[in-house]
């Protein structure tokens, strides 16, 4: 398991540089990984207090995400089907229950949106953008009703996040990943299935 | 050195089954029996060798799913292949018990009741949680590594989201492999003739260097919905095995300039074997028509 760090690469090797502060984020198997900072990145000093507070948010909801998931008998290597199903949709519904009032905007603060906002317009603004975008849009099913805290629709398969888009948001634990519904970006909760938060509109039309 | 591609014209096996598929079907969806037609595999079949058949985009439950399924089975009475690497999109749609009954565990139960081993790897339609499934030997990871006899080493990734430490395990495991054969597969083609998809070039400007620097030979992957094998690029041969149990008629672009064979009229999987320095494949149709077939031998 990780400490639930969560850093923006280019913020956290500027962190690294200045503070001496540990950047990498943990491996699947729990042990440190190495990363690089992107060439030029887009961020500013004055999004490290920006940074530090979305950190901290990632770092309650994943404290809350593991505190409830050690409560359900854990999964092993050689799961059955019904084991996983069962699992999954307990925490589900534990993560849904425990942020019944959850809201937009909870994780994804306005200063946090707007930082990833331009960070990410500069990604797609690239002359790689189009091809990025196409990428992302690769089965992608357009618009659809989000919500926050609710599950991720079953029916739809999982956006392509290219390497390139990934270099530019932050390195969150391995409960959580960014992907892209529409032009929206989302922080999902994998083991749980549920949108955690959203930006919108992050991908140029 | 750049592999050698050369068509397989010593047909070493010659082995011939005819018959309906139907009849051999386990319960699955109704479906009219298709023509099967002689099964002429040309592998070497040696003993020592290591076998193992590659399959995508498969999760289907559909009737052609579990024809395809069938023709492996056959495959496999004659040419005993011990492993499956599967290079995504799993398990389309719904992913309840029932599901991974219906769309894997009955169609390949022949397979498994043989002690073939699946290898899983996770395309864009696949559940995290596949990692924890017992029959898909991922050991709870989403990226991992195996080894198999003929000094071979299988690499599956998870190309929907390739982040950086992904990439830097990928480089350490490829450094420390000392296998003479390092396989990477995965979900998304680097490169691809397909109309829908195509070549995803964003990956292959993460990956391709790689498989360059510690001499990858061939790739497999999916997501385009029909076979296809490259002409070498940059020395290395991909391989689109995306007709598992979906089909995209139609859709190879045969102007694209990659391509070496290609088929997207049936459903095909891909059986293989290596022996020392060679890798042999043929490409089987559902109708059980060896539709490509072929030796590569590793860059060194």
């Amino acid at each position: 398991m990780t400490d639930g760090r969560v850093l923006w690469l280019p913020i956290a090797a500027a962190l690294a540089v200045g503070c001496g502060h540990e950047s990498a984020r943990p491996t699947q198997d729990g042990t440190p990984a190495a990363q690089a900072a992107p060439a030029d990145s887009g961020a500013r000093a004055t999004d490290v207090p920006v940074l530090a507070d979305f950190d901290a948010r990632v770092k309650e909801y994943v404290a809350l995400h593991r505190r409830l998931e050690d409560t359900l008998p854990h999964l092993s290597k050689d799961s059955t089907p019904q084991q996983i199903d069962s699992h999954q949709r307990a925490l589900e519904r534990l993560i849904r229950e425990a942020r019944a009032d959850a809201k937009p905007g909870s994780i994804f603060t306005p200063d946090i949106q707007a930082v990833v906002h331009r960070l990410m317009a500069q990604v797609f603004g690239g002359a790689d953008g189009a091809a990025l975008k196409a990428s992302i849009m690769d089965e992608n099913p357009g618009p659809i009703d989000l919500a926050v805290n609710a599950r991720y629709p079953d029916a739809i398969p999982l956006s392509t996040v290219p390497p390139q888009v990934l270099q530019g948001l932050p390195t969150v634990p391995p409960e959580l990943e960014f992907r892209f519904i529409g032009r929206h970006l989302i922080l999902m909760d994998e083991h749980a299935h549920l949108i955690v938060d959203v930006i919108n509109n992050v991908l140029p039309r | 050195m750049p592999p050698r591609l050369v068509a397989a014209t010593l047909v070493v096996l010659t082995l011939v089954i005819t018959g309906s598929l139907a009849g051999s079907r386990a319960a699955g969806p109704a479906a009219a029996p298709i023509q099967s037609q002689a099964l002429a595999l040309t592998l070497p079949n040696k003993s020592d060798s290591l076998k193992f058949a590659v399959l995508g985009d498969f999760g289907t439950g559909s009737t052609e799913q579990y024809e395809l399924a069938a023709q492996m089975k056959r495959v496999h009475d004659l040419f005993p292949f011990e492993l499956v690497t599967l290079v995504g999109d799993n398990l389309y749609g719904s992913e309840r018990p029932q599901d991974f009954q219906q769309k894997f565990e009955t169609p390949y139960q022949p397979l498994l009741g043989a002690g073939v081993k699946f290898y899983a790897s996770l395309g864009n339609h696949d559940a995290r949680e596949q990692r924890y499934y017992k029959l898909f030997n991922m050991d709870g990871k989403l990226y991992y590594s195996f080894t198999a006899r003929q000094s071979v080493r299988f690499f599956a990734l998870e190309s929907t989201y390739m982040d950086p430490e992904q990439v830097a395990w990928l480089e350490k495991e490829l450094k420390d492999s000392h296998e003479d054969w390092k396989i990477p597969y995965f979900h998304h083609p680097p490169y691809s003739s397909g109309d829908r998809h195509g070549s995803d070039e964003r990956l292959r400007e993460v990956l391709e260097p790689l498989f360059v620097k510690y001499n990858v030979s061939v790739v497999f992957t999916g997501h385009d919905h029909f076979y296809e094998r490259t002409k070498p690029q940059k020395g290395i041969v991909y391989f689109v095995t995306g007709s598992g149990g979906q089909l995209r008629k139609g859709n190879i672009n045969r102007r694209s300039g990659l391509t070496a064979a290609g088929n997207d009229t049936d459903q095909v999987f891909l059986a293989a074997e290596i022996n020392g320095e060679t890798l042999s494949f043929n490409a089987v149709s559902r109708a059980g028509q060896v539709i490509d077939s072929g030796t590569i031998t590793r860059r060194k």
